[in-house]
């Protein structure tokens, strides 16, 4: 294995070079996942029949909670990528663990949101407008819930290995995951709640 | 330490997209047309966007990069006709008749 040192550590190496090229072709087609969700929801969202409508359902404060924290984890992982590329492990799994910890915030905010829409008659099978809006923001959730999963494995890879070219390739590309889903969500704030409060 | 942990560009950048999310609740606040409310949404969505793409996810830093923007405007192509297709044809092409 060939190590430029010229390079940041997760670039450092051609395979490390080409995980993260292939890594953002796998972002291109969950734009287009994304894409579909969004407009089967564009489509729908004013059938709710006899249910709750985006008016009534959606309320802004948890919204706004989750659109900190999930800002602000973007934020955290941004400065762990700096971070590491300083060589400063410590400080880095510091703010991946800040960043994992907001992640789960913005978890349990969406999970109590969506008790809360069952408990007002909203359930996925209610409307094409619950269903469709459900599927969105549980797809979304999905990809957090799974990114929080991901993130501590190579939290503890990186305890256990340090930073070497693997663990801050992982580390790189893991990143890059993390603020695909905050700008997903961006869209999601911006083109479901704002525009159905509107 | 803390000037080296906190390098400016990565605070300006959190501090940009924190401003966006308050400008875009102006649509909440203030009244005003449907129109009007959409443009300002797209307008602080693709900024906030852009934020993330250029600023933190380092998109421009490769030797790839070319690559990298190819991919991704494709990819948001594919969005855009995906979401406004269907747009026309489910309701748009309706009304029009």
């Amino acid at each position: 294995m060939k190590i430029d040192e010229s390079l940041p550590l997760e670039y450092s190496t051609e395979e490390n070079r080409l995980k993260i090229l292939g890594f953002w072709i796998f972002l291109g087609a969950e734009i287009a996942l994304f894409s579909t969700l969004f407009a089967v929801y564009f489509t729908l969202h004013n059938g709710h029949g006899n249910g709750p409508s985006a008016e009534e359902l959606f309320k802004i404060t948890p919204v706004m909670i989750e659109t900190v924290l999930l800002l602000t984890s973007s934020f955290t992982i941004g400065l762990g990528i700096h971070a590491m590329r300083l060589g400063l492990k410590k400080a880095m799994m510091t703010f991946f663990v800040i960043t994992l910890v907001l992640g789960l915030g913005f978890l349990g905010t969406e999970i109590y949101e969506f008790v809360e829409y069952i408990h007002e008659g909203a359930t996925i099978q209610t409307s094409a407008f619950t269903s469709s809006l459900m599927t969105l923001l549980g797809t979304h959730g999905a990809h957090v819930t799974f990114g929080l999963f991901w993130g501590t494995a190579i939290l503890i890879q990186v305890a256990k290995r340090g930073l070497t070219p693997e663990t801050a390739n992982k580390s790189f590309i893991f990143s890059l995951y993390w603020h695909f889903l905050d700008v997903v969500w961006i869209f999601i704030f911006s083109f479901v709640y704002l525009k159905g409060m509107m | 330490m803390m000037k080296q942990l906190f390098p400016k560009q990565h605070v300006m950048g959190f501090v940009f997209s924190m401003v966006l999310s308050v400008v875009a609740l102006a649509v909440l606040v203030f009244d005003m047309s449907y129109k009007m409310g959409m443009a300002i949404l797209l307008v602080t969505a693709i900024a906030q966007a852009l934020v993330q793409l250029l600023l933190f996810m380092h998109i421009g830093e490769s030797e790839d990069k070319k690559t990298l923007y190819t991919n991704i405007i494709y990819a948001l192509f594919v969005g855009v006709v995906t979401i406004l297709g269907t747009l026309f044809t489910m309701i748009w092409g309706y009304q029009m008749l």
